[in-house]
């Protein structure tokens, strides 16, 4: 009988510790979430929310993981093919001549999160396309990255006026886990299809759905439309 | 008829075995498992260090040992291994993993460190190496099936699985089903996507 009780005793206790662990972190979480807040009164330019659906804003980028590539700009090259008229391959330094362009940009994790207002710097993905003459069979765009890691994306979102090959955030340096030296940007889709340790933009016809589309993540990933999973 | 008794005790036998074989495993796969669960919140594998700092911009005909030297002593960070220059960067490297990079008038130090027996425990967990650890993992699954399977059955205890056993049994498989009908599941944020035809999965 005394074990019983002490038993119960100890399950009381548990689920009760377990709740108030729960409810104070819950708390925590509201009272700590202006920025959240701030961001969920906000419209974009373009009539939608600026905070999509599901999202919690945070202040600096997440490192999420992944297969790191080599990191080294002397050792960077970007391969531009696939339905083109002239497929091109350059460097860290050909990079840095091209065309630049600053953008204010939000992005919008699956797992959830979203950094807000982020200037990325680099060269827009629709004058890459214009460099090499991209066809008119051409549908999508896979980007390519460090151990064979893809991406798909429909051609009308890589080449909008926001979507980059970047190599800086806030005037510094990508570090290694988020992409050095160079990553793609895509910032109207959720973060997985700006690809890091950039290596191939490749424009194809068919669709391709890449690394994460093929492991149950959805193969468009809007985030207005919570379009996480497949 | 069956030898119940024998049959609780063999059942008894393997079940400790198998959980001292599964001690190790258990420990790197729940460890990294609760690291990587909260990969939004935190780095499960790296320590990561950022600092920046203002310096007047190193000239463009400066001499890669001038701008090195220039960039280092604002840093702090002593003689790099590496110097590299591209447009208006200035990069140094160093064999511990440290970068710095000028950019204008602003200096980046980046660095970081492997965090211990996470780095490896994540590695196995998301089973980056492939080929062997393929085989073992799969091993561990099935002992893990036949630890919960058998732990069922192996102590008859009073009412055997009536009662509390009945609950807890029930308890665990309710929370992951009203979880999933609470959630909606997989299908809740389809969306309007359309459907990927299949292709070869390439290795991350």
């Amino acid at each position: 009988m005394q074990n019983i009780r002490s038993r119960r005793e100890f399950i009381k206790t548990a689920a009760a510790g377990t709740l108030l662990m729960a409810v104070g972190g819950a708390l925590v979480r509201i009272a700590a979430d202006d920025l959240t807040r701030a961001a969920r009164a906000e419209k974009r330019a373009d009539g939608r929310q600026r905070l999509p659906p599901g999202q919690r804003v945070i202040e600096y980028l997440k490192p999420m993981g992944g297969d790191e590539g080599d990191g080294d700009p002397r050792n960077f090259r970007l391969h531009v093919y696939g339905l083109v008229k002239k497929p091109l391959e350059f460097d860290y330094k050909e990079l840095l001549k091209m065309p630049q362009v600053t953008k204010e940009a939000d992005v919008h994790c699956v797992t959830g999160w979203t950094m807000l207002g982020g200037e990325w710097k680099g060269v827009q993905i629709a004058a890459l396309a214009d460099l090499v003459g991209v066809t008119g069979e051409a549908r999508y765009v896979i980007f390519e990255a460090a151990n064979g890691f893809t991406a798909n994306t429909p051609i009308r979102e890589a080449t909008m006026d926001n979507a980059l090959v970047t190599y800086r955030l806030n005037g510094k340096p990508f570090a290694r886990e988020h992409g050095a030296p160079v990553r793609g940007l895509v910032p109207d889709l959720y973060f997985w299809k700006s690809a890091k340790w950039l290596t191939g933009i490749r424009f194809v016809a068919r669709d391709e759905p890449g690394y994460w589309e093929t492991r149950g993540y959805n193969n468009h990933g809007d985030p207005w439309k919570e379009e996480r999973y497949g | 008829m069956v030898d119940v008794k024998r049959w609780r005790a063999w059942l008894r036998a393997v079940h400790r075995d198998c959980g001292y074989i599964a001690v190790g495993f258990t420990l790197i796969y729940a460890l990294s498992g609760l690291a990587i669960n909260h990969i939004k919140d935190w780095d499960p594998n790296f320590h990561e260090s950022e600092r920046t700092l203002t310096i007047a911009p190193v000239p463009d005909d400066a001499s890669d040992a001038e701008a090195a030297r220039r960039v280092a002593e604002a840093a702090g960070t002593g003689t790099p291994d590496d110097v590299y220059r591209a447009g208006d960067e200035v990069r140094l490297g160093y064999n511990d993993g440290t970068q710095v990079t000028a950019v204008g008038d602003q200096v980046t130090v980046q660095g970081r460190s492997p965090r211990f027996f996470l780095r490896v425990a994540n590695w196995l967990h998301y089973n980056r190496g492939k080929k062997a650890w393929t085989y073992v993992a799969d091993v561990y699954a099935v002992m893990l099936l036949y630890l919960a399977i058998s732990g069922l059955f192996m102590i008859k205890g009073k009412l055997g699985l009536r009662w509390r056993g009945a609950v807890l049994v029930s308890a665990g498989i309710a929370v992951p089903l009203v979880y999933v009908l609470w959630s909606g599941g997989p299908e809740a944020h389809r969306g309007e996507s359309r459907d990927p035809p299949k292709i070869e999965a390439k290795q991350n």
